[in-house]
């Protein structure tokens, strides 16, 4: 069979915007030029005029026909402030951000439907902006929600260990404050998608850019009000996602489109659209104190951490509990006395907050890992000193963690070790001085993170559900389900090798479906793929081979115990020169098993169905409370160089080891190393979401918002330490994430390294080159104050 | 011959000759993807951005979505769908899948085209690392951080 790959480069992929179906009409939306406004008038009459247009769909008809946005998140119970807000798919008199949708405009072509949307006509009534959270938290702030006290939609507050004896036994107290500015994860392609309601049979069924198909069924039924047995989602190709593709927002109003005419209903977001009004994250604010001892030990920290969320999510909840990772991160491979951990979110006029790669755990260790480098510093050790001197040991796994993780395996010093020497650093400094006599600002940085992947968390949507399929057709050939769509992160040849693997069969014979709804589960998110999806995949191949086997041995008149399976043949040891292939197998089983059939005991448990739909579910987390069951570690090690004249960093040296236990294909991990690096890269130097002082986003383009194109893609070298996973059934380790998270801190930890004759703490991201050459500015001016 | 909006106009396609009414405001993308269904090519940014949608046309790499299908009138146009030969893909094609170079996809016909261009213009000559970013750094790419895709290019370099 044509592997995925071959028919991506043929261009025969079917992404949402190649969906086509005969009659299809196309919706666009309308989108708010302000921040925050009251909608005082909102006429359709002109763009319903437009000849081909189908009908205008505003935020009345939400409210007439539709629910609220469905809660995916609640954490009210626990003493902590958990607030919601009461929205639907598009606002019926008040617009919160900008480029918020309050129309959507459904015409016979896109092109009408574009003209049709100019003209809808919106009087709006400006109200106060509130720009940023720490301006939200104030008292007299602009209030988004009239039902809420203020605009603090979260505080959590976590003692791990013991903080108190943790300060109490410090010989010092460091200050530590830091600041991220707010990125988003921008696939090249946006969301898009089409519905077709079925006026006869009251179903509905979408196709579309949807990395949860399961979770955006239940999200859809919810909100339109349907059963959910009525409705379908089919994941298409998927240009990209990285968290931001979990939605069921703006598919609501296609859905209703399509309820509303009959027709199919297509949407595909323009880019803009998909910057302005998608998937926001970090914009974090961090404050905070780390307590050690003079010989470098760690002890304790006391910090918190207040974020931006934007409007309330379109994933009711999802923005708020990315707070947790953000504060049960920080630990990251220490071993520590305790620490008292605050994460504070602030709703402000900006477009929402949701996943992307990361999700807080790169706060939470981006904040510590710059403590320690300036705890490094205080002390005269060396970054990679301090980390030797507090990681938890190779023999300590599984090792409970003061926040409740249990860390599965790995050895963080080797990790660390090989990444130096990858980099040469010792080389690299010794040359320093010789560098700055020459006017080359040269830094090192060094980093180590490792990766909370496979999330379950109760009260939420990301309860750690899954389901697996794996069957064996009729002819031979094997089929494979599950949550995990393909987003371009390998689900299907990883599926395909597990399944191969384990069966003995060939690979080629194995087809991983594309994902629907049909399949429980809440997808490849937070890395799980590796960690729940495939092991659903993996143990529902092992139950499958012990029927193959029964099934074999009753065929072959041969002891179960001695079948052999490889190469697509499985035959006895003791007599390998029968065989049967798995197409004569099924056919056997299915069809003609002979004139006595199966024998009876495998008729009767109905075994012979040579088919198998199981779930799995993390040894540790219902015992330990970890909301993560494997850890992923890596190390990252990078030489730059600064301008100082034009303040641009250039990466000279880049390298990164990375454990991500046993590996099921070198080349699909090697690819997420190098593109989470990459866009932690974009994260570090060039990534911004600026917003005026109007609350108008500044940068949303390709040409605003700079991610990193070939010409600033470094060399990356990468290695690999295989510590097997004891929680998983494959060995493998959820992974994807930890390069970003390495990657967008090491870059500063380097441009501060290169910057040490000017003493700057770059605290603050992206390092853009004005920012760079602020700092060197300002500290020229401190120092020749000083003298 | 112009029409109201529409202008007849010919081209070639991958090797193939084309005589069609095309409307004049029409991109080359939009003629390509919805008039001819050659939907290889992506629409990413629709502004000349992220080049997703690139094509040859005469042996020059475009941005299909800020090329105006008027202007390709007798000229000839490749596209991701016409570089396999004798359903064969062509060298860079299978580079692009052997170093793992295709992750979500998207970008890939794009690549393609990008990566074509460059190693027919680079025949017989001394490529540099600097050459290969510089000559991709039309296209953008969220998944891959380039890695692979510089050792596919490598790779069509030293087999073409």
């Amino acid at each position: 069979m044509e592997n995925r790959e071959t028919r991506l480069i043929s261009g025969k992929g079917q992404y949402a915007d190649d969906l086509d179906f005969p009659g299809m009409a196309h919706l666009v939306f309308v989108g708010s030029p302000h921040a925050h406004a009251v909608i005082k008038r909102l006429e359709v009459d002109k763009a319903l005029k437009v000849p081909g247009v189908l009908t205008v769909i505003t935020g009345q008809e939400m409210v007439k026909y539709t629910n609220p946005l469905p809660v995916q998140a609640n954490f009210k119970s626990k003493g902590w402030t958990w607030r919601l807000a009461h929205v639907y798919a598009m606002p019926k008199d008040k617009v919160r951000w900008y480029g918020e949708p309050v129309a959507a405009v459904v015409a016979e072509d896109e092109k009408t439907a574009r003209k049709a949307a100019d003209l809808v006509e919106v009087e709006y009534e400006p109200l106060a902006v509130t720009g940023n959270a720490l301006e939200a938290l104030e008292p007299d702030a602009p209030k988004l929600y009239d039902d809420w006290e203020d605009n603090k939609q979260v505080h959590l507050k976590f003692d791990f260990g013991e903080p108190e004896t943790a300060f109490e036994e410090a010989d010092q107290v460091m200050h530590i404050k830091t600041r991220e500015g707010r990125v988003t994860g921008l696939p090249i392609e946006g969301r898009g998608c089409v519905a077709n309601y079925n006026l006869k049979k009251d179903t509905l069924e979408m196709w579309g850019s949807f990395q949860t198909p399961y979770l955006a069924r239940h999200n859809i039924a919810a909100t339109l009000g349907m059963p959910e047995v009525k409705v379908k989602i089919n994941a298409v190709d998927i240009g990209g996602a990285f968290g931001l593709k979990i939605h069921a927002w703006k598919e609501n109003v296609v859905a209703l489109a399509s309820k509303l005419t009959g027709r199919h209903v297509k949407w595909f977001e323009p880019q803009k659209d998909f910057i302005v009004t998608g998937p926001h994250q970090r914009d974090v604010f961090w404050e905070g104190d780390v307590a050690f001892k003079n010989d470098g030990t760690l002890l304790g920290v006391k910090a918190t951490v207040t974020h931006d969320l934007g409007v309330e999510s379109t994933n009711k909840g999802i923005a708020a509990l990315s707070i947790f990772p953000a504060c049960s991160a920080v630990p990251n491979m220490y071993r520590w006395k305790g620490m008292h951990i605050e994460g504070v979110g602030a709703a402000t006029n900006k477009s929402f907050y949701c996943a992307y790669r990361g999700y807080g755990k790169d706060k939470g260790i981006k904040f510590i890992e710059h403590a320690l480098n300036q705890i490094a510093r205080k002390l005269g050790m060396t970054p990679e000193a301090i980390r030797l001197k507090n990681y938890i040991q190779p023999d300590e796994f599984p090792y409970h963690q003061i926040n409740s993780y249990v860390y599965d395996s790995g050895d963080y010093p080797g990790t660390l070790k090989k990444a130096l020497d990858m980099a040469n650093v010792d080389e690299v400094r010794a040359k320093k001085e010789q560098y700055l006599k020459e006017g080359k600002y040269i830094g090192v940085g060094v980093i180590s993170a490792i990766e909370p992947a496979g999330v379950a968390v109760p009260n939420c949507q990301m309860g750690g559900i899954t389901q697996a399929r794996v069957q064996i057709t009729a002819d031979g050939t094997i089929e494979v389900h599950s949550d995990r769509t393909e987003i371009g992160q390998g689900s299907e040849a990883s599926h395909a090798i597990i399944v191969s693997n384990i069966l003995g069969c060939n690979r080629e014979d194995v087809l991983v479906k594309p994902v629907t709804s049909d399949y429980i589960g809440q997808g490849p998110l937070s890395s799980r793929g590796a960690v729940y999806p495939a092991s659903a995949v993996a143990k529902a191949a092992k139950i499958l081979k012990k029927k193959v086997s029964q099934c074999a041995a009753a065929f072959l008149k041969v002891d179960e115990a001695s079948l052999v399976m490889e190469g697509g043949l499985i035959f006895s040891s003791n007599n390998p020169d029968e065989k049967l292939t798995y197409k004569e197998l099924a056919e056997k089983s299915y069809f003609f098993p002979g004139p006595r059939g199966l024998p009876p005991e495998i008729l009767k448990n109905h075994d012979h169905l040579l088919d198998v739909t199981t779930t799995w579910y993390s040894p540790t987390t219902p015992d330990s409370g970890s909301s993560y069951t494997s850890f992923c570690t890596s190390a990252d090690v990078a030489v730059v160089e600064v301008d100082i004249d034009t303040g641009a960093t250039k990466i000279i040296k880049y390298a990164h080891v990375h454990d991500a236990g046993t590996i099921i294909d070198k080349q699909i991990v090697d690819g997420q190393i190098h593109g989470g690096i990459v866009q932690g890269i974009g994260e570090a130097l060039s990534e911004r979401l600026d917003y005026n002082e109007k609350g108008q986003l500044m940068t949303s383009s390709f040409s605003t918002y700079l991610i990193p194109t070939a010409v600033e893609a470094p060399d990356i070298e990468v290695a690999h330490l295989e510590t097997p996973s004891p929680f998983t059934e494959t060995g493998s380790k959820g992974m994807g994430e930890a390069p970003i998270i390495g990657s967008k801190a090491v870059i500063l930890a380097a441009i501060e390294d290169a910057l040490t004759p000017f003493n700057i703490e770059v605290n603050e991201s992206p390092a853009t080159p004005e920012r760079v050459r602020s700092w060197i500015v300002a500290a020229r001016k401190e120092q020749e104050e000083s003298k | 011959m112009t029409d109201g909006h529409f202008r007849q106009i010919s081209f070639t396609i991958n090797d193939r000759e084309r005589r069609l009414r095309v409307d004049i405001r029409k991109s080359l993308a939009e003629v390509l993807r919805e008039d001819l269904g050659l939907i290889g090519l992506k629409q990413g940014c629709g502004v000349g951005e992220c080049g997703a949608c690139s094509v040859m046309v005469d042996d020059v790499l475009v941005d299909s979505c800020i090329y105006l299908a008027l202007w390709a009138d007798g000229k000839q146009i490749r596209t991701v769908e016409g570089e396999a030969r004798d359903g064969k893909p062509s060298k860079v094609q299978q580079a692009y899948v052997d170093e793992g170079a295709v992750q979500c996809g998207f970008c890939t016909p794009g690549f393609i085209m990008a990566t074509t261009s460059f190693v027919e213009k680079c025949k017989g000559k001394n490529v540099s690392p600097g050459d290969i970013r510089k000559a991709h750094a039309g296209n953008l790419c969220r998944c891959t951080g380039y890695q692979n895709i510089f050792t596919a290019i490598e790779k069509s370099i030293e087999s073409d």
